[in-house]
């Protein structure tokens, strides 16, 4: 994801954790819906923290220093779950 | 230029001091090339190795995902790093195997293609070539695909290490009938005979783990893991029930001296510290995982698999074993 520049929206939002979990769970995009839980798609914990690192390595461009709480994870169970945080922890509307 | 192989000084039972001493050895005695990576402080004489300093340790008990995100500057994590930045060749650890997979995984990143790393075993086989187990417990939930992919996988390291033109594919199962087992066998069955360039034989059951009639043993991490760990428990009953015998009287006692030197090198091909550890596979780097308890021998053993592992160019061999599995 290339937009270092851009304004950063809930959808953009959506789109990166779609593709950053498709890739870690070797799916297509399509198959990852924004209801989807990280348990019926298969994500374990490994999974989910190399989602984490993911996310945290490509959003550095638009908040230095961006950080997930290991904490705040046990309650991120579905995809919605993430991109809501993210976007709070961003102050995406 | 020979990169070294990053040794975590500070994981495992033994740690630091068996640890640093089986480095040492494999420097001396196998002439492995090696770097440490502990805490200065905590670590004792190095022996005159190369040490790279960090100031963490992850624990035995913490927690692996965790644990590898807040202690980044930890022993393990920082071996992983030496593999990964191209500074050592690859990784040996007798630590937390929950966190050393964590490291390696988010360090190393996946093979293409590969869903889940798998943990290889190899189940001795005295006299003869090792079998592999995967997965010996690196993932508790599995579905058929990933099972496919630990084949592929197995049949890979097997091809690589041990040099079988073709290796044995077996599916662990409570029988050899393909209607035997859990919805889980019976779908990974199915697509294990349906999958092109594996020599899948069918089931084989726990009996057949030693001596095993195949050379690839699949099943999931849970499975597995309860199958080598059950293993372990009875082979050590039965080496400790047999000296007990062998110290009954003076008439037993000689016997067993008679019998020490054949009995011995038996001993020797069964017990964890000749095997060295267990491999990680499915990465884009060399990672063994030694037993907790690995002495100075078991890390030295746990080195030179991992040196081995090295010059078989085994992850490049993976790379090219991976094939889209048709669920």
């Amino acid at each position: 994801m290339n937009d270092a520049q851009a304004p950063l929206t809930r959808a953009a939002i959506l789109t990166l954790v779609t593709a950053q979990l498709a890739e870690i769970l070797e799916k297509n995009p399509s198959e990852i819906s924004e209801d989807a839980s990280f348990s019926d798609l298969g994500a374990d914990s490994l999974a989910l923290i190399e989602l984490v690192e993911a996310l945290e390595e490509h959003l550095s461009t638009n908040a230095a220093g961006f950080h997930i709480d290991d904490e705040d994870l046990e309650g991120l169970t579905s995809v919605r779950d993430a991109v809501n945080y993210v976007a709070n922890k961003l102050q995406v509307a | 230029m020979t990169l070294p192989i990053a040794v975590d000084a500070m994981g495992g039972d033994f740690a630091p001091s068996e640890i640093v001493a089986g480095a040492r050895r494999a420097l001396d005695e196998l002439g492995l090339d090696v770097v440490l990576v502990g805490v200065p402080d905590l670590m004792g004489d190095p022996l005159g190795l190369e040490v790279v300093a960090c100031t963490e340790v992850i624990a035995m008990d913490d927690d692996p995902g965790g644990s590898v995100r807040k202690k980044k500057d930890s022993s393990l994590v920082r071996a992983a790093e030496l593999v990964r930045d191209g500074r050592a060749s690859a990784m040996v650890s007798a630590g937390n195997t929950g966190a050393t997979m964590a490291s390696a995984l988010l360090r190393f990143g996946r093979l293409p293609g590969v869903l889940r790393p798998c943990i290889a075993t190899p189940l001795p086989n005295p006299g003869s070539t090792p079998a592999i187990l995967v997965d010996a417990g690196a993932n508790a939930e599995c579905t058929p695909e990933m099972l496919v992919q630990f084949a592929q996988l197995g049949t890979a390291f097997a091809q690589a290490h041990y040099g079988i033109a073709e290796p044995k594919v077996g599916l662990l199962s409570i029988g050899e009938e393909s209607t035997k087992g859990t919805p889980l066998v019976k779908a990974t069955h199915a697509l294990l005979a349906a999958t092109p360039g594996l020599h899948f034989v069918g089931n084989v059951e726990g009996r057949d783990l030693i001596p095993s009639p195949v050379d690839v043993v699949v099943t999931d991490g849970f499975t597995g893991n309860v199958a080598l760990k059950t293993l372990e428990g009875a082979l050590r009953f039965v080496f400790s029930t047999l000296l007990r015998v062998v110290d009954t009287n003076d008439e037993t006692r000689a016997a067993g001296t008679a019998l020490f030197d054949h009995l011995m090198p038996v001993v020797n091909e069964l017990t964890p510290e000749r095997q060295g550890g267990a491999m990680l596979l499915g990465l884009e780097g060399i990672c063994v995982i030694s037993h907790g308890s690995s002495n100075a021998t078991a890390m030295m053993n746990g080195i030179r698999v991992a040196g081995e592992l090295v010059a078989d160019g085994v992850v490049d061999k993976m790379r090219l074993a991976i094939r889209p599995v048709e669920g």
